[in-house]
Parts: structure tokens; sequence; C-alpha cells
């Protein structure tokens, strides 16, 4: 933003609605069109919940009042016109933005996107099925209704003969056969889908971006979380990198989980993959430290005790590659943020040469790092270039092939380890250029 | 590269999360530098734990600590200063916890006691006033002994990680912390001037200050004297906006809605005019956001800004990134900055003292302007 140092106060609050500010560093939308403007493009939001640090807060806020980008405080140059949201607890805040923001709280996904007509009256659609009161799959998955929110917006595109691009939120569904279908609708209908999760496009410590067709041969995640939850973060923030390697993605023919013993044992076995994990670790920030320390060197002796309750997921792609997460979730026997071992999501990759690049993909988490989210902001401004271009930032293939990965690690665990051969993901794509994560 | 055997660390105290403890820990396990765990090899590492005056149980439980380190952590001796400091090549000094700067006794027994040659780092100011650290880097190049100091802000990460284009011409720029005083202000000017001094000529100091508090600062930003859209761009690089993001977690303007003199309690900030003519402002803003940020105006027009990252705790690794800039200092004899900023820092903190008993009043900085 070019800036004008003979701006008061008062002045200068003017001029934040007003005129457009060209982008400062990495190629991104800055503040393009002013909010009333007729030419900001409309939005519709489905979402189960919003209340505090609720995602669908996340993504409702930053559409409504704007957020710290690239040096200034962006308005976003989407409108969002229409809000379905499914739950409202008592906490909820989706009411009060509605009546301040004037956004059409909607009775059903259809009004939402037609605002009443009999025409799509939206430009693009944000689908968040995350949070909320929902009952858990017999392996212990939140069964979040994205799928059934996505076929509600399929249905109107086709009842409609009109589609816009589609934002999902982290990957499609909780069960293989609803993310195919999730798949195969876009593709069907030939709109725009991207989905995902924060971590591939949140800050990286040190900011590295893998040069495309660099020659890696494996990749290993580190990071945390109960199953069905987090799995996808970490399996986005080794699969944001792998697909860079020579050759790009040509997917994945095999999933074998791990659990507690057997993942020590893995660590003792697999020398390139224990040393990436070690790597990777030499990145976290929030690794729990012996007593009377604040830090320590990461080795599997220290894990063993600091985190007896881990799992990890060996993904074998068809060209050989290997992909391994491993989620060290501390001394519980299940999930909980407070005995975690770690707090943070770290990556390493293997080339063949044997050289080792690896970082963190920084997630400044409130409350306790912070009072927002800001991890959400750079999916919120790739959400905006969607709808604006009509062109994801990276291929819908990453997370078809990552909504698999994580679907069939799960099953994996819950069939005692058993390793599972998974045609399904032949799923082969090219890397968009990129960068795609935050640096500016 | 120079020999080295022995590093000394002479601290004021010692607890978790303390800099004392961040720091010595570091030069005992190793830490984390370049995606790895690096160990400081082949050095033994040499303590000594200052009584400072009426602490004596807590200097008695805080030496325990450092005793269980010398049994089972690494730790080589524990001694006084002319002991802990005889065979070191290099040493640390930590001064308490949350001040500035070490007692000025303890800093010149140190530096008296150093050998020849050594290298001297000190965590924070090396002085709360000019006229001490001028007479320490004195005392210091007596005796051959190469001064640094500094925080972890100079050597942080930042969000984004940007710096200023060497050379590039500077018009006016802005941070903003929060704290109690002095360290408040130390915190802003460690942050700020290590980007400023890249700026063409480099810096050649302050000609004249002036402080300002409450309803007069935020006039002064209308009067233009400091600039509201400079601190725009700089709170837009927090993480950790006050006000209604506590209450339900939104995002806000805080300077286009006009919420920082609201949520501002006791704001104050100290106006800096620059002997190029560069015009700097430490805002400390308590209650606006919880993290340190800076923005810079180029003379073109165009704007940088980050945030100055620290790490979560209890880990803290931005002191991995000081604690290997310690060591390079160490094994190279080359400090990683110049005293002449350390001198500066000093100058600055005793000024910002003297300005705020007479808001509103510039003070002329002649002895601040360097040649």
């Amino acid at each position: 933003m070019s800036c004008d140092a003979t701006l008061s106060r008062r002045q200068f609050a003017g001029t934040l609605s007003g005129a457009a500010a060209a982008p400062f560093f990495a190629p991104s939308f800055s503040t393009a069109a002013p909010r009333g403007s007729a030419k900001r493009k409309r939005v519709a939001l489905i979402t189960t919940i919003v209340r505090k640090f609720s995602h669908g807060q996340h993504f409702v806020d930053r559409l409504l009042e704007g957020y710290g980008w690239h040096g200034e405080h962006h308005t976003s140059p989407l409108e969002l016109v229409s809000l379905y949201v499914e739950q409202f607890p008592e906490t909820d805040t989706s009411r009060e933005r509605s009546r301040r923001h004037g956004v059409r709280l909607c009775p059903t996904i259809a009004e939402a996107l037609t605002l009443g007509t009999s025409r799509l009256a939206v430009d693009g659609v944000l689908i968040i099925g995350e949070h909320g009161d929902y009952p858990r799959d017999a392996k212990g998955q939140p069964l979040y209704p994205r799928f059934r929110f996505f076929k509600d917006v399929v249905k109107t595109f086709e009842r409609t003969n009109q589609s816009v691009p589609v934002f999902q939120d982290k990957h499609f569904a909780m069960d293989w056969r609803e993310a195919q279908e999730t798949y195969r609708d876009a593709q069907r209908l030939g709109f725009p889908l991207m989905a995902g999760s924060s971590l591939p496009v949140t800050w990286r410590i040190p900011a590295i971006e893998i040069p495309l067709g660099t020659p890696l041969v494996e990749s290993v995640g580190v990071g945390y979380g109960h199953h069905g939850y987090y799995d996808i973060h970490t399996i986005e923030t080794a699969q944001c990198m792998s697909e860079r390697r020579a050759g790009g993605e040509v997917g994945v023919q095999s999933v074998q989980a791990f659990k507690n013993e057997a993942v020590w044992r893995l660590l003792g076995e697999r020398e390139s993959t224990r040393k990436l994990c070690l790597a990777a670790l030499n990145r976290s920030q929030t690794l729990k430290a012996a007593p009377g320390y604040t830090f320590v060197e990461p080795s599997v002796e220290h894990l063993k005790r600091v985190s007896p309750f881990a799992v990890a997921y060996v993904f074998e792609h068809l060209d050989g590659f290997r992909t391994t997460i491993f989620h060290f979730n501390g001394t519980g026997t299940a999930f909980s943020r407070d005995t975690a071992a770690l707090n943070d999501f770290t990556y390493a990759g293997l080339t063949q040469r044997g050289d080792v690049l690896s970082t963190l993909m920084f997630l400044p988490m409130p409350p306790t790092m912070s009072t927002l989210a800001n991890f959400f902001s750079p999916l919120v401004n790739h959400i905006e270039r969607m709808v604006l271009t009509g062109q994801p930032s990276w291929p819908i293939e990453r997370n078809y092939l990552t909504t698999g990965m994580t679907l069939f690690a799960v099953d994996s665990l819950f069939a005692d380890g058993a390793k599972l051969e998974t045609p399904d993901l032949r799923i082969r794509y090219q890397p968009t250029p990129g960068p795609h994560f935050w640096t500016g | 590269m120079k020999p080295l055997r022995q590093i000394a660390f002479v601290l004021e105290d010692f607890a978790l999360q303390t800099p004392a403890q961040q720091l010595l820990d570091r030069f005992l396990l190793g830490y984390r530098r370049a995606g790895g765990f690096h160990k400081v090899e082949g050095v033994e590492i040499a303590c000594s734990r200052a009584q400072l005056e009426g602490e004596g149980r807590v200097w008695e439980a805080e030496t325990h600590e450092l005793h269980w380190r010398l049994a089972y952590g690494g730790l080589k001796f524990i001694g006084p200063v002319s002991y802990a400091l005889r065979d070191a090549e290099a040493f640390v000094v930590v001064p308490k916890n949350d001040t500035t700067a070490p007692s000025e006794a303890f800093l010149t027994a140190a530096l008296t006691h150093a050998q020849r040659g050594a290298a001297c780092f000190v965590f924070g100011a090396l002085a709360s006033n000019l006229a001490a650290a001028r007479t320490f880097s004195t005392l210091a190049a007596a005796r051959q002994v190469t001064l640094a100091s500094g925080t972890t802000l100079p050597v942080t990460w930042r969000l984004p990680q940007m710096d200023l284009p060497s050379q590039a011409r500077v018009a006016e720029a802005l941070i903003v912390v929060q704290g109690a005083s002095p360290l408040a202000e130390l915190h802003a000017l460690d942050g700020l001037l290590p980007v400023l001094e890249r700026r063409a000529g480099g810096e050649r100091g302050v000609r004249q200050v002036k402080f300002l508090s409450g309803r007069e600062l935020w006039r002064a930003g209308d009067r233009r004297e400091w600039s509201w859209p400079l601190l725009a761009a700089a709170l837009s690089r927090s993480d950790s906006p006050q006000g209604d993001a506590i209450l339900d977690g939104r995002t806000q303007d805080l300077v286009g809605l006009g919420l920082v003199p609201k949520l501002a309690t006791n704001p104050r900030g100290w106006l800096l005019e620059h002997t190029d003519g560069v015009r700097t402002a430490l805002l400390v803003l308590d209650g606006v956001v919880a993290d340190f940020n800076f923005a810079v105006r180029l003379a073109d027009g165009s704007n940088l800004s980050a945030q100055l990252f620290r790490a979560p705790v209890p880990g803290q690794e931005h002191y991995s990134r000081l604690a290997a800039a310690m060591e390079d200092f160490f094994r190279t004899g080359t400090p990683p900055w110049p005293v002449s900023r350390s001198l500066l820092t000093a100058g600055l903190l005793d000024v910002c003292r003297q300005t705020a008993a007479q808001p509103g009043v510039w003070l002329r900085t002649p002895e601040l302007t360097q040649r």
C-alpha cells in the first residue's frame, strides 16, 4: 500500500473503504473493490456453526470485517450476502453479524444461493463444515455434514442450470464414496472447486518453498491431533511439498497406520524416516521438554518418554515416493491438546542427493498465541482470488488425494494397522507454481 | 576463527524462562540451528551467579538450580566472577530478568576480570545511559575486550521474512510495543534500530526526542507528528488485537474504526528525529495489541511492515537465533552488530527517561549524533 504521510487519523480512516491499492509483495489480492461497490462479487457461506473461534466465525469475519494483509487492513473484494447456519448455540455470533452487516440469514442452502429467486444470485460459495454438535462415526470421526451441504449446493446449481466457484473447508467428507461423488460432481458440472487446510498457506518458518521438479524421494509431516480431525492438516502439510517433486504427483498405492509401540518400531527400522522425523522436530517450537528445561533436542528416546501415545501413517506413492505422517499425542490415551507432546506442524523432505529440506508451518493459534487465527487470512485470500478469477490456486486433485489419504489412513488405524491397497488413490496431477503460502 | 575453549555466563538471576536460563541452556544442551540441533562442541561452560543485595534465599534457590546443571547438565563449574572469567575466551552477562541492563558494578567487575582479547555479549542494553555505556566501552577497549549487546529482537524471525533493502531511503518509521518502562523502550529501540540502520547513509544518530502520552499522543498523530497510516500498517501485522477480538474473535480494523485510543491504557510514545531527518515513533500501546510490530515508509512512498516474532513459551525459540549470533561472535571475534548501536540504545534509554518527565518538549540530544 502506498501510504501518504500527510493523512491525519480522520482522513486516513476515510480512505480505508476508498480507493484501490496495489498488492505490495507476492501476488495476492489486496483491497480490490471497495465495500458497497457494485463491482464486488457476491458470495454465500454455508456452515455448521458460527461462534468464537469456530471455522465458520473465522471465514465470516474475514469477509465482513476484513483482515490484516500485506501491511494493511484488507477489505474483502467479496460481499458476503447470505449465510446458512445449521446450529445456533447461545454463543452464536452469526445473528449479530447478520444484523450488523445486513447479511441475509437463510433457512435453506438453496435460499442462500438464490436469495429467494429462481436463479443463482451469488458468484461463489464457501462450505465450512467444521465444529458444531455432530455425532461421530464408529471410527471416531466427526460426522460434519460437508457432503450434505455440498450436495444441496450442487442441487441448486443443477436446478438453476448455473454454477459458480466453490470452496470446501478441509477434506471433502468423512466417507470415501461421498468424497468421490464430490469430485465427480465438480467435474461433471465444470465449476471451480478448491478445498483444504490452512497449513499449506500459512507462514513458514523458515519461509521456504520447494522448487518445482526437485528430486524428492521422501516426505515426513509431524503434528498432533485426534484422528479424523487433524490428520488432514498434517497430510496436507506434507502433500503441498511432496507434489512439487520431479514428475509431480502420481497417486498413492497403499496406506498403513501404526500406533504406539509400532511407531517406535517403524522409527527404529527406517533410517531415512527417522532422520526426517527428527529434522522436522528440529523446526518445532513446542516439543515438550524434560522437567527443569524449556526445550529439548529431539530424539526417539525423548519421544517415547513424552509421547507414548503416538500414531503414524505411511503412504506408498506409485512412483516409489513415500510419505510418513506422525502424530505425537503425548501421555494420554485419548487426544487432548493439553497433554500432546507438541502443538505445531512441521515438515521435512529428503532429496535424492540426501539433502533435507525442513520447515515449520506456523499457526498462531488462539487463545494461547493470539487472539485471532490469522492462518485463515491467506486461505480467505485464495478464495477471493478464485471467485474473482475463476481459477483455484491449486489443483483440486490435491484435496481429492488428501481426502482419500485421510480416510484410508483412519480405516487402517481401525483395522489394527492393516496395510490397505488404495487403487482409488491413483490420482495424478501437476502442482501450480506458487508459492501459495503467506509471504508478504 | 579464534580458539574457543571456555565461555563464562555471568548471571544476575537464574530461573526457568528467564533470558539467563534460555541462553545458558542453549550453550549447555545445544540449540535449533539451520534445521538441525547444533551443539556447542569442545567448549566448557562456566557460570557465576552474583548475589545481589537482599536476595539471600532467592540466591540460594537459584544457585541450587544451577548446581543441578553442574551435576547433570554439563556445566563445568560455578564460582565467583573472577574465577569464572579466568580462562574464558568469551563471556555472557545477563541482567536480572525484566531489567534493561546489568548493574554497573556487576558489569564493571566482569570487564575487569575478563581475559584480554575476550568477547563479551551483554543481554539487553549495555547500560541505561550513555555515560555508563561509554565507560564500559572504554574499559573493554583497554582490556581489548570486544563488546556487543542486545536482546532477541534484532535476530528473531520477522513475519513476513523481510529486511529493509540495503541503502534504502527511509522517510519515517514506527514500532508498537507493550509493557512497563524502561523495558518497553528497550524493546522498541532494539526492534527498530536494527531495521533502520540499513538505510542509505546508515544510522547517524538522533538529534532530538519528545515524549507524549494520553490524548497528546493521539493529537500528535493528527498533527502528523507521527503517522496513523504507519500505525495501521504495523497493526495489520498483529496476531493479538485486543478489544472485540477478545470478546468474539472478530477481526477488526483497529485504526480505521478509531479503536486505538479507546483500547489503549496509559498510551505513551517517543518521537525521535534522526540526524538525517528520518522520523521515528516508539509507541507503547498496552491494551491495543500484545505483540511487537513495526512499519517503515520509504522515500518512494511504499511501506514495509512486519511482526517481530516471539516464539511460544516455554521454548521461546527466538533465543536460539540469538545463541547462534552469540556463538558466531565468540568463534570469530566479530561482533554481530556495531557497538555504536549499543551506545545509541543506552543513550536513548536515558533520554526516554528524561523526556518522560517533560511531556511535549523536544529535548535536543547532540551527544547522540554520530559522525
